[in-house]
């Protein structure tokens, strides 16, 4: 592949490979501390994307500040899905999949009766290209992996170097243990719930600008999280950024030098071979 | 006595529900079932294909209905979202001629109408479809018409971009990965070499895409001066222009078959957009009268802003009451008879079902084609493609 389309396709890889980063952290975070599978994260995705449509659209206000606001919204509905749906089930895997399930049913629906049928749009805002190398490369995509990157760095800095990301350690460890020793587990909870809704809503907030917004757009991007979960291991955060970047690369890079149906193949056969060989992930643990 | 008096009002009873009356409204009402995409990526066109056929017929019952054999009949429309996802307008479908028993049936989606040929083939209905889709109009459905220009109209249009732009030479094509998409480009890349433009690069996207960077990159490579987005949605179409200028593209872009162009620059930009080729996509300043007729229609009901795609999409309503007129029966195969030979005005003007020569029957809406081109923020009437199917 000549460099004038290897760049440029890497730097894409990067860019949409980081977009899967923060929704396969979301995922893999409640995955591992929780043991629950969260079917309602790609629609979490879609309401940060549009939170950030109203909050900066709509209403004017700063796209940063938007994001912000929207990702403290989106925290809170955590907290308010695990009081009012997970908490009352008990944490029981099949039970709590199925809740999260009619919970991202009700969230779809309701987005059509209030976003309407309608594409929205979100303006561009890191607006202009970069030329490298006589590529042009669009400023909006590149800035979302510096922004992506440090929301990694500092969900890292919280699990394990505050008290309450110990507290998730610990329980992701034991949770009965853990229990004994003072840990608040429906504290905990809550505080995971909050955080993974909140990487997902700044995934859904960073592709605002970028793609067109509609109540299933997170249905695909769910899809893909499960894909980089599974490649680099279910509950695995070093393993969830992994899986991103290969899927990113292999989505951008093999579409461009071999065709979209080649790189959806790609991805779904390297799932199974991951799966034949090593069930845990790349860099799961049994 | 009593009891007789009791078993006199039960007979009367009996006698007057057995009685032949006139028959219920229902009955005397004639059912148009629509099935459209009123949500997803092509919502806007379900939206458009719902609202022209409502618009027009609304216009026809508040008249009393149309009058088929001496009685006055009006129109009741039963609309079901399909989303475009085949699974839901087979569903959809079956709803509409098994519950609501609709004799006349309206359909958008070419992967749809060709998933559900068979059936609407076996059942006894007349389709009027917005379909783009290989054997939808076939000898074998003789009671399936289609009230939208199809590719082989349209793409007529590249010998009208050869003479107007000689610097386009070559050209990509980009549409949806299903029947629709194939079908659409093989018959638009047919024509465009017929006349004489090189083919450069053929390309296809699953229409849940978003991310179209990949795919032009490869597309870029091939250096177009034009690419062809038939049948590819508005949102799509608006994220691909966004994104081919977001690389550095300075071609065209054309579309033979109908884009809401104001959704397009809305997620792509005016700039974007600038130069866009489409079939029948024109806006309102530059209508002829009997269209902007229907355009103040349209804004008399709906508000602004007024949506051009409706132009093309009412004509079904008005084939469907011109049907019923001409054959004098409720029937959907004397309808289907009717229409081949109806005459009939659409907001583009006179129109008629041919195309024999073409399809091997005549189902085929024929009339004066409509091609626009994106000029500072407008969609400008560029020309008109003749009718070239004979009488």
């Amino acid at each position: 592949m000549p460099a004038e389309l290897l760049i440029p396709s890497l730097i894409n890889g990067l860019s949409i490979g980081a977009v899967y980063i923060m929704m396969a952290l979301g995922l893999t975070l409640m995955f591992g501390v929780m043991h629950i599978i969260n079917f309602a994260h790609g629609a979490v995705y879609m309401l940060g994307a549009f939170a950030v449509y109203y909050f900066s659209t709509l209403w004017g206000l700063n796209f940063l500040f938007g994001l912000a606001l929207a990702v403290l919204l989106l925290a809170a509905l955590g907290v308010v899905v695990e009081r009012v749906v997970y908490r009352p089930i008990k944490g029981g895997l099949e039970p709590t999949l199925v809740a999260l399930l009619a919970v991202m049913i009700f969230i779809e629906s309701g987005g059509w009766l209030v976003f309407g049928v309608l594409d929205k749009d979100v303006p561009s805002v890191f607006q202009g290209l970069v030329t490298l190398g006589g590529v042009s490369i669009s400023v909006e995509r590149l800035t979302v992996i510096p922004i992506v990157a440090a929301f990694v760095l500092a969900l890292y800095f919280f699990i394990y170097r505050t008290r309450l990301g110990s507290a998730m350690r610990a329980i992701e460890q034991d949770r009965e243990a853990a229990a004994l020793q003072g840990v608040d587990v429906h504290q905990v909870n809550s505080l995971v719930f909050a955080v993974g809704f909140a990487l997902a809503a700044v995934a859904g907030g960073l592709v605002a600008p970028i793609f067109v917004l509609n109540p299933v757009m997170g249905e695909f991007p769910l899809l893909k999280a499960f894909i980089i979960i599974i490649l680099g291991g279910l509950g695995s955060l070093p393993g969830a950024i992994l899986g991103g970047v290969i899927l990113g690369l292999i989505d951008s890079v093999l579409t461009t030098a071999l065709g979209f149906e080649i790189a959806f193949l790609t991805a779904f056969l390297l799932v199974i071979l991951i799966l034949l060989i090593k069930p845990t992930g790349l860099l799961g643990r049994a | 006595m009593k009891r007789l008096l009791w078993l006199a009002v039960l007979g009367l009873l009996a006698a007057v529900s057995c009685q032949q009356g006139p028959a219920p409204a229902a009955e005397r009402e004639i059912k148009l079932g629509i099935a459209t995409p009123l949500s997803g990526p092509s919502a806007a066109w379900g939206t458009a294909h719902a609202r022209a056929l409502e618009l027009y017929l609304d216009e026809v019952n508040a008249a009393g209905g149309v009058e088929v054999a001496g009685t006055k009949y009006p129109i009741k429309i039963i609309t079901y979202d399909h989303k475009y996802v085949i699974a839901d307008a087979v569903a959809a479908v079956n709803k509409l001629l098994s519950d609501d028993k609709v004799k006349f049936i309206s359909i958008l989606g070419g992967s749809v109408v060709a998933a559900l040929e068979e059936q609407l083939r076996e059942a006894d209905v007349l389709g009027l479809h917005i379909a783009y889709a290989e054997g939808v109009v076939h000898p074998r459905n003789p009671r399936q018409f289609s009230y939208f220009a199809m590719p082989y109209e349209t793409t007529r249009a590249w010998a009208w971009v050869k003479e107007k732009y000689p610097a386009i030479q070559n050209v990509a094509t980009l549409a949806p990965n299903d029947e629709t998409g194939w079908w659409s480009i093989k018959v638009s890349a047919k024509t465009a070499e017929q006349t004489g433009l090189k083919i450069v690069s053929r390309e296809f996207f699953e229409r849940t895409a978003t991310d179209f960077v990949p795919i032009l990159l490869r597309m870029q490579a091939a250096k177009p001066d034009i690419i062809d987005v038939t049948a590819s949605p508005a949102g799509s179409v608006g994220l691909i222009v966004k994104q081919a200028r977001e690389l550095g593209y300075t071609g065209r872009f054309a579309h033979w078959g109908q884009v809401n162009m104001e959704v397009v620059a809305k997620t792509a930009g005016t700039a974007a957009a600038e130069g866009f080729l489409a079939h029948g996509y024109v806006d309102a300043e530059f209508l002829p009268p009997a269209a902007k007729e229907w355009v103040d229609k349209y804004l008399k009901k709906y508000g602004p802003p007024f949506d051009p795609t409706t132009l093309d999409f009412s004509s079904g309503g008005f084939a469907l009451v011109a049907g019923l007129k001409e054959a004098g029966s409720l029937e959907p195969t004397k309808v289907a008879e009717g229409l081949r030979k109806a005459r009939f005005d659409t907001p583009w003007g006179k129109a008629r079902y041919g195309g024999k020569e073409a399809y091997g029957i005549g189902n085929q809406i024929v009339y004066e084609l409509p091609i626009s081109e994106y000029r500072g923020g407008k969609a400008v009437l560029a020309t008109t493609l003749p009718v070239f199917y004979k009488e």
